[in-house]
């Protein structure tokens, strides 16, 4: 016995969510080819069908691009400052893919290390995430590569998965989906189908390895030849975190802020005194795969990627993690073919 | 095409003519192709030509490891050749160091095409070889700057402004339009100076209308509408309807297109006292 829910009412909840002064958000085809996850005020402008990965991800709804910290102002010698109120909307992201949910549980331990960052862990207890099992995938999809599926559980409240005539499949995961789906679901006799994914693309392990014992490799020179040093593979990835800080304002008051930031801009290690240790391409593409697949997984246990292909879908240049990891396949299988004659 | 591309690019290195040939290569599967760098003539079977060339070339020609390979071969198309003439114009390549390929082009594909429908240079112009023939496609029949001008004389002012906000609230400042763009080849540029900082980092609505005006303006008769910006903005921002509004300002108010003479002066690097001021206001 299933729990379903059609279309229909699935857009009715929506509305409702919506009329009780929740935030709602989701996937909207904003023009042609161009499908984002952006905050809607009414269910129609949600696109829930899976032809169209969103070019952005869910992180912005828990880790803005812009955040203020603090407020100052001062008064003579003295300043007073002021903690930037946290927010308190209740959010509900609709529609989200399962790559782009299970960057939460990843993203949860660097905010949530050492130290809690306020902001993103109030965002996250405001948020309830409702993912779509995809029944659909193109070419840069690789979650199944680094573990997951197109009906993974990560980071999700409720995954609905469609039956392909206009019901879904509803599966609450935690309270807080039991909470948002209470009553609005329907017994039906059949499952739905469950949706396969892409081929595994490569083994991630002797890539690992590779990272771990072969810092120095010549492959990121080609790699770092091409890139053409923007931050637009870090801002649309789900789990790329690293921020700026910066205060802006004038002689009397102002605001610290956090900014996304990106490590392949030149700027990004730029030190006070002039020297900057990663000062060519070739050296912060490194980095950006190392950290991924290397130094986060070595501290937290999980690779800092879901395969959702973004970085390599909006990647100027066609870089991105996908085509790094499939450069570095084709280099351990050209070494090891060498090893073998 | 493609062979002709290949043969060419073969003779040139093998002859030394160039030290290196800066190309496309296939991207993945559908996907745009992408920027290759060959030094050896056996590498010339990677050059390719489709219509998913949408790369402006001239951008990567500050690069250290090509710049210091001396001449060096680029393969071209229209617009991009145009942008080649801005830098030549602008002192940032010198035309002797650069054998220039131009390829024939009848456009390149939907959805980012929208620079191709009003193109007018689908054989590049001022190059040392042209491969293929144009076929004069039905892509060339719309007016130049059509978009820009029914923009303009169709929105009002309020309209417009209520237009950027909404495009504009989408930027990250991921400057993805900086890193393609050939004319943005500033070793040092303002966005990124903070003692004392002119256009805030922050992607607030502030911060971004600082940026991208700051960069139309900048573009201001330089911009030649290769479409790139607009291709990679990971937003969809269409950016290209923002910096050619000022070239066709440029066209209106000074007949002067970029990239079309390298014997021209740049529309703001010179001034003459018949020039008209009654924009001033």
């Amino acid at each position: 016995m299933s729990d379903a829910i059609s279309h229909e009412a699935l857009m009715a909840l929506m509305d409702s969510w919506i009329s009780q002064g929740r935030a709602v958000a989701g996937p909207v085809a904003l023009k042609s080819g161009l499908c984002l996850y952006l905050p809607i005020v009414q269910s129609k402008r949600l696109r829930l069908d899976t032809s169209a990965r969103p070019r952005n991800s869910i992180k912005e709804f828990l880790f803005p691009k812009h955040e203020t910290l603090c407020t100052f102002a001062f008064d003579g010698k003295d300043v007073e400052v002021a903690d930037a109120p946290l927010p308190e909307t209740e959010t509900i992201l609709c529609g989200v893919r399962p790559c782009d949910a299970a960057s939460l549980p990843i993203m949860d331990r660097v905010f949530q290390w050492d130290d809690t960052d306020p902001s993103y862990a109030k965002r996250r207890e405001l948020t309830t995430v409702v993912t779509l099992a995809c029944t659909r995938y193109d070419v840069y999809c690789t979650c199944t590569t680094f573990g997951y599926s197109p009906s993974a559980h990560e980071g999700s409240d409720v995954l609905l998965v469609p039956y392909g005539d206009g019901h879904y499949e509803v599966f609450c995961l935690t309270e807080k989906g039991e909470n948002l789906f209470n009553g609005a679901v329907q017994p039906l006799d059949e499952s739905a189908p469950v949706p396969t994914g892409p081929d595994k693309r490569f083994d991630t392990e002797p890539i690992q390895a590779f990272l771990r014992d072969q810092f120095d490799a010549p492959v990121w020179s080609e790699i770092g030849a091409r890139c053409m040093s923007c931050g637009a593979c870090a801002h649309v990835c789900p789990t790329c975190h690293c921020f700026d800080i910066v205060d802006e304002g004038n002689a009397t008051t102002g605001r610290r802020v956090r900014n996304w930031d990106s490590c392949q801009f030149a700027m990004f290690t730029m030190h006070a005194s002039g020297h900057n240790p990663r000062s060519d391409q070739a050296q912060r593409q490194r980095q950006r795969i190392q950290h991924k697949f290397r130094m986060y997984p070595e501290r937290f246990g999980s690779i800092l990627c879901t395969g959702c292909g973004n970085c390599t879908r909006n990647c100027p240049a066609g870089l991105g993690v996908l085509h790094a990891l499939a450069t570095i396949d084709e280099t351990i299988a050209i070494s090891q073919d060498k090893a073998n004659s | 095409m493609i062979k002709e591309l290949q043969e060419l690019s073969r003779s040139l290195l093998e002859r030394g003519v160039v030290h290196g040939i800066l190309g496309y290569a296939e991207g993945a599967s559908g996907a745009a192709a992408v920027q290759i760098f060959i030094t050896d003539a056996k590498d010339v079977d990677k050059l390719t030509w489709n219509d998913r060339c949408f790369s402006n070339l001239a951008a990567y020609l500050s690069r250290a490891e090509i710049k210091q390979r001396g001449k060096i071969g680029i393969v071209v198309k229209g617009c991009d050749a145009r942008a080649l003439t801005v830098l030549i114009q602008e002192s940032q390549v010198n035309r002797a160091n650069l054998h220039l390929i131009g390829m024939a082009c009848d456009g390149v594909s939907e959805p980012w095409a929208a620079k191709c429908a009003d193109c007018d240079t689908h054989v590049p112009a001022m190059v040392d070889d042209v491969i293929g023939q144009a076929s004069g496609s039905p892509q060339a029949s719309k007016e130049r700057y059509g978009a820009i001008r029914s923009f303009l004389d169709e929105k009002s002012p309020a309209e417009r402004m209520a237009f950027w906000q909404e495009e504009l609230a989408r930027c990250t400042k991921c400057y993805a339009c900086r890193a393609v763009c050939p004319m943005c080849y500033c070793l040092r540029c303002i966005v990124d100076k903070n003692r004392p900082t002119t256009i805030d980092t922050s992607a607030t609505l502030k911060g971004n209308f600082a940026w991208h005006i700051t960069r139309a303006f900048h573009l201001a008769g330089r911009c030649v509408g290769c479409g790139e910006c607009a291709r990679v903005c990971p937003a969809g921002i269409d950016l290209g309807l923002l910096n050619q509004t000022l070239a066709h300002a440029a066209e209106q108010h000074f007949e002067y297109r970029a990239g079309c003479d390298p014997e021209k002066m740049p529309v703001i690097g010179c001034f003459n006292a018949s020039d008209q001021e009654d924009f001033i206001r």
